[in-house]
């Protein structure tokens, strides 16, 4: 019997202390509205200051006003380019905006950290402390600043940003792909050069691949290499082609028709989706092979790449469309009709 | 104090049976309990070590580059009066590469002719996939004007049967499922894409909060100013919403054991859904299916994966605000998680499926299964008892407490993690009318929702697979 006294008893206590905390949280709300209206305040008195003026002349802000001042700053940066946006930022530092950022590196919240590291990246000069980012705890900040950093000339090697976002264990971001971008502009060679590092994780490669595949013809040659040389992998192969398609350059076109020809459908399919991409015209007999395939996605992959590559894959699609296969019939008749709207 | 019926002497027996009763009751209501505060306790960690939420402009410029396309397929049957207005909002949607695929699922009215005039569609061809089965497709419209945009016409089959047919059309590695009367979010696809962001190689599904719109204005399909509804039915759904998505849905989201992702709005990855054979037909609880079965392939393939869920909103729907439409729904509601319960009952409590068949299932049965059973046997007897002499008053008062006192508290626990993590509502105002709310809920709207979902359980034995109507009103514009 007092068992059940004190679940009574428990649950009267709990029901008290929910309402006492939400009351609690009603006052805080009603103060913070009257904080929200000084804020607001604040931000009107602002605006003229960090649009118009010389920086020179500009005081430092008070504690009350400096967050409000870099809210307003990212807010407007992100919406201005070029020299407005230098002398947004110029007049933002006079007014002590960058200090605040500097301290708010060391906050105990994810969510200030990452927006100090992404605000301070805009400013000339906070090179070191956004490398410093590099090395927070939570991996958002890491990835934040890495980004940050990729964009300009003095980035550490990708192998550093690598190991410090500790990729294939806390990071696998398709914001890796961006990073190797970036990183690639600078140093092309220094990203190709983690295909071949042993030890990295199989999505810095993936996102290796895509980078240099958006730089042209320059690294088909290699993904060619790399395409045939992943058999063995299922999930790598299909990405390696995409990225060779990509490249658009007749370097990978023998590794593509032998992809054609692979037993693992994606990696056909993939296959197919690069000869579109490289309008490979060598490989319409082959594709046109593919318009029976059991799986929808090499026929669509193929039909689409016939019509991609031109006069001779239209052709081969006609030819196709009086097939007695319905499959194959289907495939390419609907392709071409696609292709006429 | 004694009742006048009260039992004089009661035998050991009779006393000893009630307080059986009693004790299985109340045992099921504290696990219940006990089970809702864990969640509280998971979904209060989710929130506070999730990843930073930056604002739409942020998104846009960090996720534009790599986010992977997405087809937002949008089941339409008799929407004649709305669904221009909902396919421009979802044209208008922020998001850097996707598809809107309307499926007029046999419509009666005039759904598409209202999308083909007001579009200027012609009728076109694809080359679409077979893989899910679904009732024929009659055409495809679509106009040069909007690349973004494709109409299926097809023959009336259900939710599910359109969902399938849009996944068969869908040319995107995911898919966001959607109701066409709901209203999402500008930046809902950059939101809820995270997941597939953050972690591509594991996440196969992934869901959002959906708030109720009741109260709100309407702006060209956008919602424009947030407000709380008066209706009393629809300002108790806001509360049920809460503790259902912000406890319940992140919580289990953070523990790896979500089984539901609301059909008003999910992400799936195409593949994985074509594996599992899209959406069931014959169930009304096809959204809670759909993420069984995703877990059931990839328990039993021993794949790794994660199911997620993202506490922002990005989805508004409207609720119903009448008794009759609104029990309706929990019924249909019931029944299709009892459906789900029996198709998949092999998953409960087997280590082969991991914390799916322990705390997913678990959690199904607890309070989907036996749930309203024994809440409402507790309702009946226990005051019964009591007032017959068979109980003392100590077994009445753990009652109440396991069915009213925890339950403001868990109520009012939820608002809590709201203002603390979320702030949602504009107002202070709101949210101290949305404390009265949870407390008021628990007398009388809350024994009701029970024999809503005991009906449930009765269309359930009867095998009664109807969706009822569903009456809506639609939303107030400004």
């Amino acid at each position: 019997m007092t068992t059940l006294r004190d679940l009574w008893e428990v649950s009267l206590a709990l029901c008290l202390l929910a309402m006492a905390a939400l009351l609690l949280l009603l006052l805080a709300r009603v103060i913070s509205a009257r904080l929200f209206d000084r804020t607001s305040a604040s931000r009107r008195r602002l605006l003229p200051l960090l649009l118009d003026g010389d920086p020179a002349e500009l005081e430092p802000l008070g504690k009350r006003e400096l967050q409000t001042a870099a809210d307003l700053t990212v807010e407007i940066a992100e919406m201005t380019r070029g020299s407005e946006r230098e002398a947004l930022l110029a007049r933002a530092t006079a007014l002590g905006v960058t200090d605040l950022l500097i301290v708010q590196l060391r906050s105990r919240k994810a969510q200030s950290r990452l927006n100090a590291v992404e605000a301070l990246s805009m400013f000339e000069g906070s090179h070191d402390h956004v490398t410093g980012a590099l090395d927070d705890r939570n991996p958002d900040v890491r990835l934040t600043a890495a980004l940050a950093l990729a964009q300009h000339a003095n980035a550490p090697a990708p192998l550093d940003i690598v190991n410090k976002l500790n990729v294939g264990a806390e990071e696998n971001s398709l914001l890796l792909v961006s990073l190797m971008v970036d990183l690639a502009e600078t140093d092309s060679e220094a990203v190709a050069g983690l295909l071949f590092e042993k030890d990295l994780s199989y999505r810095v490669k993936v996102a290796a691949m895509d980078a240099l595949s958006q730089r042209g013809g320059e690294y088909a040659p290699l993904l060619a290499h790399m395409a045939r040389d992943s058999g063995n992998e299922p999930d790598l192969q299909p990405r390696i082609f995409r990225a060779l398609g990509r490249t658009g350059h007749p370097a990978g076109a023998e590794a593509i028709m032998e992809g054609l020809l692979s037993d693992n459908w994606t990696v056909r399919a993939a296959a197919a989706e690069a000869v579109g991409n490289t309008r490979l015209v060598a490989a319409a007999d082959r594709l046109s092979a593919l318009l029976n395939d059991p799986h929808y996605w090499v026929r669509y992959r193929a039909s689409e790449a016939l019509l991609r590559i031109g006069a001779r894959g239209v052709s081969a699609l006609r030819d196709a469309s009086q097939s007695e296969d319905p499959v194959v019939r289907s495939a390419a008749s609907k392709m071409l009709a696609e292709g006429r709207a | 104090m004694t009742f006048d019926f009260a039992i004089p002497d009661p035998a050991g027996w009779m006393v000893a049976s009630a307080e059986a009763i009693a004790l299985v009751v109340i045992v099921a209501g504290l696990l219940q309990i006990v089970f809702y505060f864990v969640l509280l306790l998971y979904a209060g960690a989710a929130l506070g070590t999730r990843p930073p939420v930056p604002r739409s402009a942020t998104l846009w410029r960090r996720y534009s580059e790599q986010a992977p396309a997405i087809s937002v397929l949008a089941p339409a049957f008799n929407e004649e009066l709305t669904i221009v207005e909902s396919t421009r909002s979802l044209l208008a949607l922020q998001y850097p590469d996707f598809e809107v695929i309307v499926i007029n699922d046999g419509s009666k009215d005039g759904t598409l002719a209202r999308l083909v005039s007001e579009f200027g569609l012609e009728q076109v061809d694809r080359f679409v996939d077979r893989s899910v089965e679904h009732a024929p497709i009659r055409g495809f419209y679509a106009s040069p004007r909007l690349p973004r945009l494709l109409v299926v016409d097809k023959e009336n089959g259900g939710k599910a049967d359109a969902l399938n047919a849009g996944i068969n059309c869908t040319r995107t590695a995911l898919f966001c499922a959607i109701d066409a009367d709901s209203i999402l979010e500008s930046d809902a696809l950059l939101r809820v894409v995270r997941p597939f962001i953050d972690e591509p190689d594991l996440t196969i599904a992934a869901g959002g909060t959906i708030r109720i719109a009741n109260g709100c204005k309407v702006d060209s399909g956008r919602i424009s100013d947030i407000k709380l509804p008066r209706n009393f039915l629809a300002l108790v759904q806001i509360v049920e919403y809460l503790r259902a998505f912000l406890m319940a849905r992140v919580g289990l989201g953070k523990m790896q054991a979500l089984t539901v992702i609301s059909g008003a709005f999910g992400l799936f990855r195409r593949r994985q859904v074509v594996e599992v054979g899209g959406y069931s037909h014959g169930t009304v609880g096809e959204d809670m299916e759909l993420v069984l079965k995703l877990h059931r392939l990839m328990r039993e393939a021993k794949r790794d994966y994660r199911i997620d869920f993202i506490a922002e909103p990005v989805c508004w729907t409207e609720c119903p605000d009448t008794l009759s439409v609104l029990g309706r729904q929990r019924a249909r509601w019931q029944r299709g998680a009892l459906e789900c319960f029996v198709k998949h009952k092999d998953m409960l409590f087997n280590p082969r499926y991991g914390r799916i068949g322990i705390v997913g299932f678990g959690h199904i049965l607890l309070v989907d299964v036996l749930g309203p059973l024994l809440e409402v046997l507790g309702y009946i007897l226990v005051p019964l008892l009591w007032a017959l002499g068979l109980l003392a008053l100590p077994w009445l008062l753990a009652f109440l407490a396991v069915t009213f006192m925890f339950g403001v508290s868990l109520s009012i626990a939820t608002l809590v993690l709201e203002e603390i993590q979320l702030r949602r509502f504009p107002k202070a105002r709101e949210l101290a009318m949305l404390a009265v709310i949870a407390v008021l809920e628990n007398f009388g709207y809350r024994q009701l929702s029970n024999l809503w979902r005991l009906q449930g359980w009765w269309q359930f034995i009867r095998k009664q697979q109807s969706w009822g109507t569903m009456t809506r009103k639609g939303f107030s514009t400004s």
